[in-house]
């Protein structure tokens, strides 16, 4: 079983453009979204049969009023600045680590699981298996999050004899970035032809890099700036980044996708996509 | 004033929007702060000359092997196991703690100091179309955005407009990036992704109690379910700012979107005059 990331570093360059119509196109395989703080690849896959579960991670404090004595020394050794001037606990800043609950004189505060969102699994119109998640707004463990959905996917591969898992990654280099590429056999990077998209994808790479895992590169909207899309590739080439193709800027992309539509199931589309995955699987057997 | 410049989606034009507005609203001596530290952006859409670079460091502990009779207290009160204690060692994992202090607060031999764990860097840089810039830069390999964030934003307090460029998501990040802002906008796209990811900051800015208020890019003549969305909130629709290739083009070349789109100027003003109207 191998798996596929698709990241980008910055943000709104395609990856779930792209995830989904790879997706769509590999057949067998299972679709995970890692983007759990902002999940879309189900709005294009569109799984029915969902079952959902719910994801606890890490604790919050709980201040009993009628047992506290108003000593104040919680506030002040709190460093997320969690409790305010009423003894009460602001779960939003509350980290959860239980420093409060240790020191309080007389047992006042208490730690408490903490729910911190859902996961979810379905079946998409092709069959495939899709899982992906939804952290709760303002919740921390988003890594913890990837990491669930991640075990399941592969629990899931493994179980069905799956070949593949294609996985939508999240933006940034945080983590929920680096908690996405545990054991991943090959990134694909996803950069759009900017000082912005390539200083992005450059912070990206490094950190795939430092995690020893291979990348390869695909430019999307290329011919909005033809010559930081050169650049781009040339830097990718010396730092062993396999260019692997360009996308145009594609009105008929950005109309598939505001219609909810996989990009890759349009025939036009495909045509644009589908030799750029061919690529894909074939760096894929060489990992 | 503080004004946080939000999405839940990547790539829906945040930079684009808060860059634009350090120009427009120059007069003002605004301060910039890019809270995406991930991947902070601002500084290269705004020319600036850099006047200090500081390093940001978050503590982690530190043991003192002479002291420590390693009784496994710290290790036990850790809710992040980021301290193993064995025979005659103990492990710290710098990347699962939280930097609570709890373990250097409570052992009992007093083994414990904390130590600067370096997490990146924050660049002050002057503008040169008016005001200053605040970059986070978090060190690649580093999981943790928030202190840094947190960092940034404690600079430049004396300020009297902040415009912070926050990070995507609606989760930890993206809440430190817009805590104690007096008003929240949100880009969004009229896209089915970006009304999706648009009702998350929602709940997001609703938690946090902060007014907001959306700009739709991109727009192309149609938003009836995000106008459906900022009717059933109460969140109003401060301006629609059409989708032009020119616009698209000049932003990733690195040109002025001012110059390539003159009406960007006026709907950001007016955008301005909205905020201040409800706020007020």
């Amino acid at each position: 079983m191998k798996e596929i990331l698709v990241i980008s570093g910055k943000g709104g360059t395609g990856k779930t453009t792209l995830t989904s119509s790879f997706i769509h196109f590999a057949d067998n395989c299972i679709a995970c979204d890692y983007d759990v703080d902002a999940s879309n690849l189900s709005i294009l896959l569109q799984p029915l049969n969902l079952i959902d579960f719910d994801f606890s991670a890490g604790e919050t404090a709980w201040i009993d009023e009628e047992a506290c004595i108003s000593c104040g020394l919680c506030a002040e050794l709190c460093r997320f600045d969690a409790i305010d001037s009423h003894y009460q606990v602001m779960s939003l800043s509350c980290e959860g680590c239980g420093f409060c609950a240790q020191v309080c004189p007389v047992q006042a505060i208490t730690m408490q699981a903490r729910p911190s969102g859902r996961w979810f699994c379905g079946i998409s119109q092709q069959a495939n298996t899709v899982l992906f998640a939804e952290l709760r707004p303002g919740e921390d463990n988003s890594g913890k999050l990837v990491a669930q959905v991640k075990s399941m996917g592969r629990k899931m591969a493994e179980e069905n004899q799956i070949p593949l898992i294609i996985a939508d990654g999240p933006p940034g280099i945080g983590c929920a970035v680096i908690s996405s590429m545990v054991g991943v056999d090959l990134i694909v990077l996803v950069a759009e032809p900017s000082r912005s998209g390539f200083h992005d994808l450059q912070r990206v790479s490094q950190l795939m890099q430092l995690r020893g895992i291979k990348g390869v590169l695909i430019i999307n909207k290329w011919d909005l700036n033809p010559e930081i899309c050169r650049e781009m590739e040339e830097w990718a080439q010396k730092n062993e980044i396999q260019p692997l193709g360009r996308i145009p800027f594609s009105t008929k992309i950005a109309q598939s996708v505001a219609e909810g539509q996989i990009p890759g199931s349009n025939s036009d589309i495909k045509e644009m996509l589908f030799p750029i995955w061919e690529n894909i699987v074939d760096q894929l057997t060489v990992v | 004033m503080q004004i946080a410049v939000a999405s839940g989606k990547g790539g829906t034009g945040k930079t684009l929007l808060s860059t634009s507005l350090m120009k427009v609203l120059a007069d003002y001596d605004p301060v910039l702060i890019d809270a995406d530290v991930e991947e902070p952006n601002a500084g290269l859409i705004l020319r600036q000359e850099v006047i200090d670079t500081a390093d940001v460091n978050r503590p982690v502990p530190e043991i003192n092997l002479q002291k420590c009779n390693f009784c496994g207290k710290c290790a036990e009160i850790c809710n992040f196991n980021a301290l193993v204690v064995l025979a005659d060692k103990v492990l710290v994992f710098n990347e699962l703690c939280h930097s609570c202090g709890a373990c250097a607060y409570l052992c009992p031999q007093n083994a414990i100091k904390e130590k600067g764990h370096p997490i990146g860097v924050i660049e002050e840089g002057r503008v040169l179309s008016g005001g200053t810039l605040l970059t986070g830069r978090l060190n690649v390999g580093e999981a943790q955005s928030p202190p840094l964030i947190k960092a940034a934003k404690g600079r430049r307090k004396d300020a009297e407009l902040k415009i912070i460029d926050c990070p995507p998501g609606t989760t930890c990040p993206m809440i430190e990036s817009i805590r104690d802002s007096d008003y929240c906008l949100l880009v969004t796209e009229p896209t089915p992704f970006g009304l999706h990811d648009l009702e998350l900051s929602l709940e997001a800015t609703k938690m946090l109690g902060i007014p907001s208020g959306l700009v739709i890019n991109r727009w192309q003549g149609e938003d009836e379910d995000l106008a459906a969305l900022s009717n059933r909130t109460g969140v109003p629709i401060l301006a629609r700012i059409p989708f032009d290739s020119k616009l698209a083009q000049a932003y990733m070349q690195g040109r002025d979107p001012l110059a390539a789109m003159p009406v960007l100027h006026s709907i950001l003003s007016d955008i301005m005059n909205q905020i201040k109207e409800a706020i007020a």
